[in-house]
C-alpha cells in the first residue's frame, strides 16, 4: 500500500505545471537528440545539465533537482524513440541502440511500409517504457531495503562490480577499457581529500582543490569529442529520405508484433537492470531472439517487422531497467545513467537507498514522469513523425558550431572559470582521439563519479577491519559481488580465446 | 587499430601511472589513527595502470595493424576552429559573452561551409544575444555580457 501511496505522491509533483513541461521539453529534445546522428544521449544529457541548472535555479534545492531530473531522464529515454526514426528512414541509425533496427526497418521502408515501421517502433517503445516502470515502481522500495543493510565493505564491492560490468563489455579491448577506468579513477583524486583534507595532486593550484568537474570533462568527451570528430572526417551525404505514406499499422502488423514487444521489453528491463549491459546490448539480443523464436527466420532482414518491435522495445526497457541501479543502489551502469547521477550529485543529492527516504519526491515524482513522458513521446512520435524526420536535415553547418558554443555556454555558466573552458577543449580532443582508437570513454566518466565514493567505501571498510582485507572476502554479500566482478571481466576473456565472438556494448 | 597511437598511449600511460606512483608517496600520512591514509588508494591506481599500460604495449606487438583506407582528414578546417574555439575561451571573460560568441560563431560558421553570408550573420547574432538575454536577463545568471571599457 505503501508503494502506491508514494506513487501517488509522485503523480501530485509530475503533474506540477512545470514539471509537465520540463518532462515535455526534456523528450521533445530527447527525440530530436535521437534523430540527429552524432549526439547521442550522453552527450545530450550532459549538454543540457548546465541549461536545466540555470532554468532551475531559482527554485528550492530539492524541487529544482526533481523538475532538471525530470528533464534529464526525458531526454535519455526520448532519445530512444527518436533514434529508430533515422535507422528506418535513411539506413542510419541516431543511435547505437538501434543499429539492429536498421536491418529490417530500412527494408521496411523500402517496400513502402516505413509508416508501420516508424509507428510500431513508438507502440513497442511505449509498451516497453510502461512495462520497465511497472517494474521499478514494483522492485525500487524492496532493493533499497536490502541496500539500505549495506555496509562500506558490500558497497565498495558492489561499485566494483559495476566498473567491471562496464569495462568488461565496453569496446574491442578490454585492456584499454581497464586503462580508461582506472584514469578515471585517478582524475577522481585530484583534489581535497574528502576524509583527512589533505591536498592530492593539486600542485597548489587553488583551481584544483575542488577537483576537475565531470560535467567538464563529460561534455568535453562525449559532444565536443562527437563534433571534432564530424569536423576532422568528412562522412558522404546522407541519402534519400524514404517516404511516409501510411501512418497507422495493419491489424496484421500489430498482431505480428504483440508477441515480440513483450517478449523485447522483458528481456530489455532485465538486461538493463544490469550493470554494464545497456540499452545496445539489449536491442541486439531483442533481435536475435526473435530470430531464433520466429516460425520462418528467413523473412529477418528482408522486412520482418518482429525485428524492428522486439529490438526498439527492447532498448527502450533497458533505458528504464537502468534507472533501478541508478535510483536504488546508487551505482550508475552506463554512461548515460553515470551523467545523470552527477546530475543529482550536483544538486546534492545522493542516490541510493536513502533517496527514497530522504528524497521521496525526487525519486517518486521522476518515476511518475516517466510515465507522462512516455505518453507524451507515444503521442509526439506517431503523427509527428514527419516532422521530426525533418530534423535529419539541419545543416552542419549551423549545428556542429552551435553545440561547441552551447558546451561552452554550459560550462562557463556552472562553473565560472576559463580554465574550466580550456579544460573542455582538452577533453574534446582527447575523446575523439580515444574513442577512434578504441578507448572508450563511458569507463571513465564513470569511474571519475564512482571514484571519490569508491575510495571513501574502502578506507571505511579498511578502518573497520584495521587494515585487513579479508572483510571483503568474509562478509557473504560483497564476496558474491566481488565474485561476479571478476566473472564479468574472465568470462569474455575466457570466451575469446575459445573463438567466440563478444557482443559489445557501445552505448553512443 | 592504430599501432602507433597505442604505443604512444601505452608508454602515455605508463608515465602517468608512474607520476601517481611517485607524487602519492609525497602524500603525507593521515594525521589520526586510521590505517589506510589519504595516498593508498592513489598508489594502487598508479601501480594498476602501470601494469595495464605495459600489457598494452606488449599487446601492440603482437597483432597487426589492419589495413585501413586512408581518410582524408580536413586539418585546415580543424585546426581553424580549434583556434578559434581557444580564443573564444581566452577572450570570453574579457571581451564579454555576446561579442565573442558572435565573431566565435560567424568565424566557425564559414569554416565548415563557406558561403549565405546573411544567414550566418543572422543566426549567430540571435544566438549570442538570445542565450545572453535569456540568460542573464531572464533567468537572472550571471555572464559577462558586454567589453567593460
Amino acid at each position: 500500500m505503501d508503494t502506491l501511496q508514494f506513487l501517488a505522491d509522485g503523480f501530485g509533483i509530475a503533474f506540477q505545471w512545470q514539471n509537465i513541461l520540463f518532462a515535455f521539453v526534456g523528450v521533445v529534445i530527447g527525440t530530436a537528440v535521437g534523430v540527429l546522428p552524432g549526439i547521442g544521449p550522453m552527450s545530450g544529457v550532459a549538454l543540457l545539465i548546465p541549461v536545466t541548472a540555470t532554468i532551475t535555479s531559482g527554485m528550492p534545492a530539492s524541487a529544482a533537482a526533481s523538475s532538471s531530473i525530470i528533464l534529464l531522464a526525458g531526454v535519455y529515454y526520448g532519445a530512444m524513440y527518436g533514434g529508430s526514426t533515422t535507422s528506418i528512414l535513411l539506413n542510419t541509425p541516431g543511435e547505437s541502440s538501434s543499429v539492429v533496427t536498421t536491418l529490417d526497418g530500412y527494408q521496411m521502408a523500402k517496400q513502402g511500409r516505413a509508416g508501420a515501421a516508424l509507428s510500431i517502433s513508438a507502440i513497442g517503445s511505449f509498451c516497453a517504457g510502461i512495462i520497465s516502470l511497472i517494474g521499478l515502481v514494483l522492485l525500487a522500495e524492496p532493493l533499497s531495503n536490502v541496500a539500505i543493510k549495506f555496509g562500506p565493505a558490500e558497497y565498495f564491492s558492489l561499485m566494483l562490480l559495476g566498473l567491471a560490468a562496464v569495462s568488461g563489455l565496453a569496446g574491442k579491448s578490454m585492456t584499454k577499457a581497464l586503462m580508461m577506468t582506472v584514469f578515471g579513477l585517478m582524475l577522481g583524486t585530484i583534489g581535497i581529500d574528502a576524509v583527512s583534507g589533505i591536498a592530492r595532486f593539486t600542485y597548489d593550484q587553488p583551481i584544483l582543490f575542488s577537483g576537475l568537474e565531470f560535467l567538464t570533462i563529460a561534455v568535453g568527451l562525449f559532444a565536443l569529442g562527437e563534433v571534432i570528430k564530424t569536423i576532422l572526417e568528412r562522412d558522404q551525404d546522407a541519402g534519400a529520405i524514404a517516404k511516409i505514406h501510411r501512418i497507422l499499422p495493419t491489424k496484421q502488423d500489430m498482431k505480428d508484433s504483440a508477441v515480440p514487444i513483450v517478449r523485447g521489453s522483458l528481456l530489455g528491463f532485465f538486461i538493463g537492470v544490469l550493470p554494464g549491459a545497456g540499452a545496445t546490448l539489449a536491442s541486439f539480443f531483442s533481435y536475435t531472439t526473435e530470430k531464433k523464436f520466429s516460425k520462418n527466420p528467413e523473412t529477418f532482414g528482408k522486412g520482418n517487422i518482429a525485428g524492428v518491435a522486439g529490438p526498439e522495445s527492447a532498448n527502450n526497457a533497458a533505458s528504464g531497467g537502468a534507472m533501478i541501479p541508478l535510483l536504488t543502489l546508487g551505482i550508475p551502469g552506463s554512461g548515460t545513467t553515470a551523467i545523470l547521477m552527477g546530475a543529482l550529485i550536483m544538486y546534492n543529492i545522493q542516490p541510493g537507498p536513502l533517496l527514497f527516504d530522504e528524497h521521496p519526491e525526487v525519486a517518486w515524482g521522476l518515476i511518475a514522469s516517466m510515465f507522462l513522458g512516455n505518453l507524451m513521446l507515444l503521442v509526439l512520435n506517431m503523427p509527428l513523425v514527419r516532422v521530426f524526420a525533418k530534423i535529419i536535415q539541419t545543416p552542419k553547418k549551423y549545428l556542429l558550431p552551435m553545440i561547441i558554443a552551447i558546451s561552452f555556454f554550459g560550462v562557463y555558466a556552472v562553473q565560472y572559470t576559463t580554465f574550466d573552458l580550456y579544460l573542455l577543449i582538452g577533453c574534446g580532443i582527447l575523446g575523439y582521439l580515444f574513442s577512434k582508437n578504441d578507448f572508450p570513454v563511458a569507463p571513465l566518466v564513470l569511474a571519475l563519479i564512482l571514484g571519490p565514493m569508491i575510495e571513501n567505501n574502502l578506507r571505511r571498510a579498511l578502518t573497520i577491519s584495521n587494515g585487513e582485507f579479508s572483510i571483503f572476502f568474509t562478509k557473504p554479500l560483497s564476496l558474491v559481488f566481488i565474485i561476479a566482478a571478476a566473472a564479468w571481466l574472465l568470462v569474455p576473456l575466457l570466451l575469446k580465446l575459445r573463438g567466440r565472438t563478444v557482443i559489445i556494448n557501445e552505448e553512443g | 587499430m592504430n599501432k602507433i597511437f597505442d604505443r604512444f598511449a601505452g608508454v602515455g600511460f605508463l608515465l602517468v601511472g608512474i607520476l601517481f606512483l611517485v607524487e602519492s608517496q609525497k602524500i603525507s600520512n593521515s594525521a589520526y589513527g586510521s590505517s589506510v591514509g589519504p595516498k593508498i588508494f592513489p598508489m594502487w591506481l598508479g601501480i594498476i595502470l602501470i601494469a595495464l599500460s605495459i600489457r598494452l604495449l606488449y599487446e601492440t606487438f603482437k597483432y597487426k595493424t589492419e589495413d585501413s583506407e586512408k581518410e582524408q582528414l580536413q586539418y585546415k578546417k580543424f585546426f581553424i576552429i580549434f583556434g578559434s574555439a581557444v580564443l573564444y575561451a581566452f577572450f570570453l571573460e574579457k571581451i564579454g559573452y555576446v561579442v565573442s560568441t558572435f565573431v566565435f560563431l560567424l568565424v566557425t560558421f564559414q569554416t565548415v561551409e563557406r558561403g549565405k553570408m546573411v544567414y550566418s550573420v543572422l543566426v549567430a547574432a540571435v544566438f549570442s544575444f538570445g542565450v545572453y538575454y535569456l540568460f542573464a536577463e531572464i533567468l537572472g545568471g550571471s555572464l559577462p555580457g558586454f567589453p567593460l571599457f
